[in-house]
């Protein structure tokens, strides 16, 4: 068996070593004349302090002003930050951005998992299948939105025809405020349950047998032996994988931006496209860097907090 | 061997396996519809991609290619995607290779932990203070600004990719290299490098997509001649165009070499993807 979804990679090299590491090495006094190789980070780290402290750095001091397009900037303190707080269009954002990331991530943890066993089960084609479920996520954001457009278009897509076959009647989908969510989240899950369910193959795949053997000795098998014992194992990938979608899921914005424009209305603006608009559409640069960083530390904390959670179940 | 998927197979019932199959299939179907649907439409006249009922077959036309390269800039663009994807890319991976042999060896955690930050802040929260910088130094539009803002992104990426593989190299390999008297960065050439090379390609791979697919940047920083086929082709949705079979050819154009690219590494792809939130 040899295919492992989300195997440690390069494991190779060892070998290669071995001849050489079995030989007693001359040992030298530590410290003094041990290899050091800092300095080779140091081209990155200033590059990385560059383009990414230095930015980090001026949005911070740019948000506590009131800055705009040919206006005098003034200093207002944490004026943005609490302005954000009572604005309705930003606690609007704050609502679409979590109830999209809440749809669309139970959507694809739930498909993803119960993909991700299937696929475990069946090993039939399984290099041909595992190959196709990469291309979704492989394709670019401008890409899917335009599908997702020509094929949700209300009145000459696919999936109206489609729907329409069994007697549904034809839907807005993305134009319709109440279902443009539900459809970007669709969009979206399309894309990615497959990402989480080769995570889950992994995951399965780097599990003991033994565990396995041991509830099936015991006679837990099916369903039972999925909530009981699978499920608590896949813990610590399940959790990987929601750290990933729940980074990009919180920063929503291309598939949004392409297909929907945060419309109809503002049903789908979410707060990076909220920050996006304010920015360079309506040039408010104080205001639309406190709403950014706002967006950065909800997104940290939720990290810190699925960091904290994976601490808890790895076994 | 004996792995978690052999020993619950033994004892599945043939309609399990079928179910198992169907369910398999089910989710091909779901997955590839899309993708064929778009490429199909590419080939078809502008009249036939809207027809409903769908018509599956129509004789095959590249009258939308053809608009797509003489009626519009699209070659060009497209040559500014490959000159900014791979600039980037090569950007990463030079100032991402000796970084990320000198962390693994040094077993330092801040500087991956500070190029983690790229990952998880919004694209919108550099796009400003970059728009304000670079148009002081008058870059805004060059090839030059769109290497380096996209660098931003290759440069985490490629680190942290690269890491585990640095991590496999054996620490006696490298401390023989030093007391047969290489310098640091021959040591990094000779011995190190060698055993990276397929974490190099996946490392490359993903910088590359990460670059071809990324719009943001290159929608706010590209001039009209470093405009890229992302760019252009969000235009394209922009203007309202009804040429329906044009923007799915110019889709297909774009979707093509993330995919090529992405069956050449295939699985390792995902555990490159994953590998940031695994160690943060």
């Amino acid at each position: 068996m040899k295919s492992i979804a989300a195997d440690p990679p390069a494991a190779a090299p060892t070998s290669n070593a071995a001849g050489i590491a079995a030989a007693p090495l001359p040992r030298r006094t530590r410290g003094q004349q041990s290899l050091s190789l800092a300095w080779m980070m140091w081209p990155a780290v200033v590059f990385v302090g560059a383009m990414i402290v230095f930015p980090l750095v001026y949005a911070v001091w740019i948000s506590l002003y009131d800055a705009s397009l040919g206006a005098e900037s003034r200093y207002v303190g944490l004026g943005n930050y609490l302005g954000l707080v009572q604005d309705p269009e930003f606690r609007n954002a704050f609502k679409v951005t979590w109830l999209l990331y809440a749809a669309a991530l139970s959507m694809q943890l739930v498909l993803g998992t119960w993909l991700g066993v299937v696929l475990n089960g069946v090993t039939w084609a399984r290099n041909l299948v595992c190959t196709i479920a990469i291309t979704p996520f492989m394709l670019p954001p401008v890409v899917v939105g335009m599908m997702a457009m020509v094929l949700l278009d209300p009145s000459v897509g696919i999936v109206n025809w489609i729907i329409g076959l069994v007697g549904i009647p034809p839907q807005l989908w993305l134009a319709h405020p109440k279902w443009v969510l539900a459809s970007v989240a669709l969009v979206d899950t399309w894309q990615w349950a497959p990402f989480v369910a080769l995570l889950v193959l992994g995951g399965l795949q780097s599990l003991p047998a033994s565990v396995f053997e041991a509830a099936e000795v015991d006679g837990v098998t099916g369903w039972r032996r999925f909530v009981y014992v699978t499920l608590p194992l896949l813990g610590p990938t399940l959790l990987t994988a929601a750290v990933l979608r729940s980074v990009d899921l919180l920063r929503f914005f291309d598939l949004v931006f392409i297909a929907t424009r945060g419309g109809p209305g503002n049903a789908s603006t979410t707060m990076n496209m909220y920050a996006y608009q304010q920015g360079f559409e309506f040039s408010r640069f104080g205001w639309a860097s406190a709403s950014m960083i706002t967006l950065s530390l909800v997104v940290l904390c939720t990290v810190v907090v699925f960091a904290r959670l994976r601490r808890a179940v790895t076994w | 061997m004996s792995d978690a998927s052999a020993s619950p197979l033994r004892l599945r019932s043939p309609t399990t396996l079928l179910l198992g199959r169907l369910q398999v299939i089910l989710m091909l179907t779901i997955v590839l519809l899309p993708i064929a649907w778009m490429l199909l439409a590419s080939f078809k006249h502008s009249v036939d991609v809207m027809s409903l009922p769908p018509k599956l077959y129509t004789a095959p036309t590249l009258d939308n290619y053809r608009e797509l390269f003489v009626r519009t800039e699209f070659l060009h663009n497209t040559w500014n995607s490959l000159v900014v994807a791979s600039g980037a890319t090569v950007l990463g991976l030079v100032l991402a290779i000796p970084a990320a042999f000198a962390i693994s060896w040094h077993r330092m955690t801040w500087p991956a932990t500070l190029t983690l930050f790229a990952r998880m802040a919004p694209g919108t929260l550099f796009l400003l203070p970059w728009f304000v910088l670079f148009s002081k130094l008058d870059l805004v539009g060059s090839y030059t600004v769109l290497i380096l803002t996209h660098g931003a992104i290759t440069v985490p990426v490629a680190l942290w990719t690269l890491l585990p593989y640095f991590d496999a190299v054996p620490r006696a390999l490298v401390e023989s290299g030093q007391i047969d008297g290489c310098r640091p960065h021959s040591i990094l050439l000779r011995i190190a490098l060698p055993l990276v090379v397929p974490g190099i390609v996946v490392a490359a791979i993903l910088c590359f997509v990460f670059t071809w697919n990324y719009f943001l940047f290159a929608l706010a920083l590209s001039g009209f001649d470093t405009k890229t086929a992302i760019v252009a082709s969000f235009n394209f949705v922009g203007e309202g165009v009804t040429n329906w079979g044009a923007l799915m050819a110019a889709a297909s154009m774009i979707a093509m070499p993330p995919l090529i690219l992405a069956l050449l590494v295939q699985r390792r792809l995902v555990s490159g993807l994953a590998v940031g939130a695994v160690k943060g």
